[in-house]
């Protein structure tokens, strides 16, 4: 890039920036009131600023539950939807399109490719491989949410992908280890804050439930998340406003084969609900 | 990622020493903080600084795509490859999705390696396509491959074709996987491997024997490691859109006592499909060729859950399910990088030789290094190795039988 250019368009592109964030800040974020009442426990719905997080172990349904809300946001007004534009941060190589799509397909009246496509439209997809990546990313996103007031939701699938890698990385000193995560979340807060977006991400239970366990979970003491273990840096815990425990039973073979247990962090109200995934997606 | 010349443009000598000197050493230091103040700090312009974290941030941040793009792209790249068996495809959904990871769990002698081979038979010799084949156990056997060829096709030719669009590699170490992969990599990038052939399929028979004795007491370095491996897995089947294949073996859960797959829960997220091999002994009668195949995770088929598909592996030519023949090391399959890292040991190894390794003490009985003319062999070298061994660990080779009673002569 040459200097002088450079220095031109970012001088054009921060008064572009300034113009927009003020525009999305007046106008405000659409409402996510009929995102999927059956996932929260008290009001319904998660206000602007919300951080929830899905804990669980491997093939409980929570990616399948991100994909579920993907397309309740993508889905045309006239489809039930909400027609909003999300983001969707992949960390672990996981998020499986044609699985969308399926989902998406069931889910819409009379679906042409056409009308597909457009519902896509509102989908962005981000994937890293990296702690320091993701953080880039990250910082990098502003410029997106200005340019696109329609995102309202970022979803990240999942937080733990990288901890044991930046775990080594880090050596003996904690915080060390914990570094670029912290700064992840600094990043996500301010995201969050200034955007008014609502955040779902994901945390992977890596961690045996630890002999004193009555301690680490002393406020959330309910069957479902007896086996919850905060493994990630504090900063993380704290951001968090709503944590939903998803779980399925160790026999194969009953109906409702899953469920999750909605825990609002600050007013304590819990909520159980089964689930069923079947080929097009989650029904409650 | 440290800061230095040349990293981006902009990016001066200066600049670094200034900004190193005030404790911003790395891109992501100087991405995340606040600009206003390095710039008063170290007296470097803020413009300039502002120039190269945007810079930054451009070169070393990945760029959100639009879904409908994601899609279009993806349905002109994803291929499903048939396993070559009816039963596993339907279980499947149609066969292996390239740029995902599946994997084959299950108890020794369950059909893991006979499930591998049956695919890789059947995708270079139906499908064409090319496919590296890491070994890691020693269990690839060329001989049974070549059985499940000619079980598809009599013509020698299309035999020694398909047999050529296998690539055997052994690894014996985590490591050495590691370097196969980005070798793997570099090739496909390089595009010297032949056009005919792409390579689609990658199995990785076993992943568990390569991870397996990282796990333990230095948890954390193991542990990355593992998702190491698994992070080249997944980019690998993204980026150049090849399937993968992974063995594992199976544990009991502590607590219930049921089958889990090995390698803990961090690993349990890895594979995107998982398929259970268990021997049918109770459900099938009397025939041993029978196996029975479920799917424990999928990302596709939410039957598999609870539902035990019976999987008969067919006659013994196109089957799996057959007992190895004996070994006969590399008929016409090419073997690369053949160098099994086995520690090389200065007198020829045999399998019946065993080494005991005793901790901190020898007991009465333990063989001297002196009283050599009582055992066969020469012992110069293992004397030497004796010697150097440290914290008082005492090596010591004994021939199954024989040996025990010689250790007990005063």
């Amino acid at each position: 890039m040459v200097d002088g250019l450079g220095k031109a368009e970012s001088g054009a592109q921060i008064a572009f920036l300034f113009v927009s964030k003020l525009l999305t800040r007046l106008e405000g974020r659409s409402s996510l009131k009929k995102l999927e009442p059956c996932l929260f426990a008290e009001e319904g719905y998660p206000i602007h600023g919300d951080v929830v997080e899905f804990h669980g172990p491997e093939g409980t349904g929570k990616t399948e539950m991100l994909y579920h809300l993907i397309v309740r946001c993508i889905l045309p007004k006239a489809g039930g939807g909400l027609e909003v534009s999300l983001l969707f941060i992949d960390t672990d190589f996981h998020f499986d399109m044609l699985r969308l799509v399926t989902v998406l397909e069931h889910s819409l009246c009379q679906s042409s490719e056409e009308l597909i496509k457009q519902c896509l439209g509102r989908f962005f997809l981000v994937t890293c491989n990296s702690s320091a990546q993701l953080l880039l990313t990250l910082y990098s996103l502003e410029n997106m949410f200005c340019s696109h007031p329609s995102l309202c939701l970022l979803m990240i699938d999942s937080m733990s992908a990288f901890y044991w890698i930046d775990r080594a990385n880090g050596g003996e000193n904690l915080s060390l280890q914990e570094a670029n995560l912290r700064r992840c979340v600094q990043c996500l807060e301010k995201l969050i804050r200034e955007y008014h977006l609502a955040l779902f991400a994901t945390t992977q239970t890596i961690m045996q439930k630890s002999s004193n366990s009555a301690e680490s979970s002393a406020r959330l003491q309910d069957e479902a998340d007896g086996d919850y273990r905060p493994y990630l840096c504090k900063s993380w815990q704290q951001l968090i406003t709503h944590r939903i425990f998803f779980s399925k039973p160790c026999h194969p073979g009953s109906a409702k084969g899953f469920s999750i247990t909605s825990c609002h962090v600050h007013n304590n109200s819990v909520v159980k609900r089964p689930f069923s995934i079947s080929e097009y997606g989650i029904q409650f | 990622m440290i800061l230095r010349v040349g990293l981006c443009l902009g990016l001066t000598a200066e600049m670094v020493q200034q900004l190193k000197d005030n404790g911003v050493r790395t891109v992501m230091d100087l991405v995340s903080s606040d600009l206003e103040m390095i710039a008063r700090k170290c007296s470097l312009s803020y413009k300039a600084l502002v120039a190269v974290r945007r810079v930054l941030l451009a070169q070393f941040s990945s760029f959100p795509v639009n879904g409908a793009d994601v899609y279009e792209e993806l349905k002109s790249s994803t291929a499903i490859l048939s396993t070559g068996s009816k039963s596993l495809d339907k279980l499947l959904d149609g066969g292996l999705y390239t740029g995902e990871v599946m994997e084959f769990t299950g108890s020794p002698g369950s059909g893991k390696t006979q499930a591998c081979l049956h695919i890789a038979a059947n995708v270079s010799k139906s499908l064409k396509q090319g496919v590296l084949y890491i070994d890691s156990t020693g269990g690839f056997t060329a001989t049974r491959l070549l059985q499940l060829l000619q079980g598809r096709t009599e013509a020698e030719e299309g035999q020694v074709e398909a047999l050529q669009r296998i690539q055997v590699t052994r690894v014996f170490d985590a490591y050495r996987l590691l370097d196969v992969l980005h070798e793997f990599r570099s090739t496909v990038a390089q595009e010297v491997i032949r056009a005919s052939a792409p390579v689609k399929i990658l199995v990785v028979d076993s992943v568990s024997a390569v991870i397996c004795p990282l796990l333990g007491s230095r948890q954390p370095d193991g542990m990355a490691l593992m998702m190491h491996v698994a992070r080249e897995l997944k980019t690998l089947a993204k980026e150049l859109g090849v399937a993968v294949v992974v063995t594992n073996h199976v544990t009991r859960d502590a607590s219930s006592g049921q089958i889990k797959p090995a390698l803990g829960r961090s690993w349990s997220f890895v594979p995107s499909s998982r398929v259970l091999l268990e021997n049918g002994k109770e459900s099938c009668g009397k025939t041993s060729g029978c196996r029975i195949a479920s799917l424990t995770k999928s990302p596709r088929q939410t039957t598999g859950f609870s539902s035990l598909n019976p999987l008969l592996y067919g006659s013994s030519h196109s089957g799996a399910a057959l007992v190895s023949s004996p070994f006969v090391p590399r008929l016409f399959v090419r073997v690369t990088n053949a160098r099994p890292r086995l520690p090389t040991l200065p007198w020829q190894w045999s399998p019946p030789l065993r080494i005991v390794w005793l901790a901190g003490r020898a007991r009465g009985g333990a063989w001297r290094p002196g009283s050599a003319s009582a055992r066969p062999g020469p012992r110069p070298l293992l004397s030497r190795w004796l010697s150097q061994s440290e914290f008082g660990l005492l090596w010591r080779r004994t021939r199954s039988g024989g040996e025990e009673g010689r250790r007990t002569d005063p």
